[in-house]
């Protein structure tokens, strides 16, 4: 059997794009197979619960009764993996408590496998808190994702800023989620579905549906760039699926 | 079940006889199939609003709203050609677009014909949206147009690989009559008892060109 894996999707930072990053995670590990489940903590009303209602579940990270029905049944439920939609400014206080259960010792002598998705916004605030989760990543597979949501450019053009920040943890790698047209963003918002069931044309309960071809398409090719992303780091291996990419079912 | 064939006439370079050629074929398919649906993409250009406003919408692609309205009608299977005159100016923007949200593979999947007419000239720019077009267009969908308006001579070697279609060159003073706004080239052959003049020629000419090509295509999907 397959070690557990949890990824945690997560910015100290609000609107850089957690959600929809943990979207796209989903319904990659859909389209590949790979069983999964996940937490959503905007507690009381979850975003990622609107869209993935099936296998989300709405829990608040600081409360001890919702840690242990996440961290406690890892090797007790059949999803091989378990992503967590850590709401804004809950990153390091989720990482520290993680610690303090003894959960990152667990993945650093690899009982679990343990990924973290830092999802940075365009200010030098998100940046720095690139340092602060640093501390924690000692037993995690850790990925510095710049969100091109808001055209960021991520101090590129400064390159002494951005070693300073970028460089800062030796084994981070860095992902690229580009951006996608604002208009097929918001039609996949009002219709409330996964992306992958928008791309299908297909409503919340799998029924035909009309989204327009064009905002299809857009949404279509933005996953295709997101997927090769996780597929260029591997996802598949990193969360032990034996089902390679190869199974992906979709028709990019 | 036969396609519903799309025509997308189109070039890189303003001049290069995209609205005369949309205007002919339209006018074709009005007469052999009693309906069509032209779409008018140029700004900057005479445009075939002009000519035939009772079948003719505009239409924009600059922003994504304008794409909607009318990819999401060109991609509708409901046997009615649709014939699209693309501006230069929306050249670029129109294939990054159809490549992008997959317009090909979709239109397959609806028994929509799509095919591109390109109308080049003899200049690099051109050559270089040939280019552009052949990596993205299966050869069976891409057909050059060769307008001896414009090409003056032998088509360059590089464009004239593939399948093409010719529009012959009339006298400067036929150009001139046919320019006019209320000029209807189906009026004219019906009207003109002379079949042996050289304009009704030109048109019976073309429009033999036209039935081959939309009987390939309408029947490729039966």
């Amino acid at each position: 059997m397959a070690k557990p894996a949890v990824i945690v999707v997560g910015a100290d930072k609000g609107g850089v794009g957690k959600t929809t990053v943990a979207r796209t995670l989903l319904d990659y590990f859909s389209a590949n197979n790979v069983q999964t489940r996940a937490f959503d903590t905007e507690s009381p009303r979850g975003t990622l619960k609107r869209f993935h209602s099936d296998i989300t579940e709405i829990v608040d990270m600081t409360a001890t009764a919702d840690q242990m029905k996440i961290f406690d049944t890892l090797n007790a439920v059949s999803p091989s993996v378990t992503v967590i939609d850590a709401r804004a400014g809950l990153l390091s206080p989720a990482l520290a408590s993680l610690r303090d259960i003894g959960f990152l010792d667990a993945a650093k002598t690899g009982q679990i496998t343990f990924a973290v998705f830092h999802i940075l916004g365009p200010s030098i605030a998100s940046l720095e808190e690139i340092a602060e989760t640093a501390n924690f990543m000692g037993g995690a597979k850790y990925f510095l994702v710049k969100n091109f949501i808001n055209n960021t450019s991520f101090f590129e053009w400064d390159q002494a800023t951005y070693n300073s920040y970028f460089r800062r943890i030796k084994d981070a790698t860095e992902l690229t989620i580009p951006k996608l047209n604002e208009m097929a963003y918001e039609q996949v918002e009002v219709a409330s579905v996964p992306f992958l069931k928008f791309v299908a044309n297909k409503g919340p309960q799998d029924q035909a549906a009309n989204y327009s071809f064009v905002l299809r398409g857009y949404v279509r090719h933005w996953l295709a760039n997101v997927w090769s992303e996780y597929d260029r780091i591997k996802l598949t291996d990193i969360v032990g699926s034996t089902k390679a990419s190869a199974a992906r079912s979709d028709d990019k | 079940m036969p396609n519903t064939p799309v025509y997308i006439i189109c070039s890189p370079r303003p001049q290069a006889g995209k609205t005369l050629f949309a205007r002919l074929l339209s006018e074709f398919l009005v007469l052999k199939n009693g309906a069509v649906v032209a779409f008018d993409i140029n700004l900057k250009e005479p445009s075939l609003l002009d000519y035939l406003p009772e079948i003719t919408e505009t239409a924009e692609i600059e922003n994504t709203f304008g794409k909607m309205q009318l990819m999401d009608r060109l991609i509708i299977d409901d046997g009615i050609a649709k014939v699209i005159d693309l501006g230069f100016h929306a050249f670029d923007e129109f294939f990054k677009m159809t490549e992008e949200i997959g317009f090909l593979k979709e239109a397959a999947r609806r028994n929509v014909a799509p095919v591109i007419l390109y109308m080049p000239g003899p200049d690099r720019v051109s050559a270089r949206g040939h280019d552009m077009l052949r990596r993205q267009i299966p050869p069976s969908k891409l057909i050059v147009i060769d307008n001896e308006f414009v090409v003056r001579g032998e088509m360059p070697a590089g464009l004239a690989q593939g399948r093409m279609l010719s529009l012959a060159a009339l006298p400067t003073f036929l150009k001139t009559y046919i320019d006019r706004p209320n000029f209807s080239f189906t009026d004219y052959l019906r009207q003109e008892k002379d079949s042996s003049t050289e304009l009704h020629e030109w048109i019976r000419s073309n429009y033999l060109g036209f039935r081959e090509l939309d009987q390939n295509l309408t029947l490729q999907g039966s």
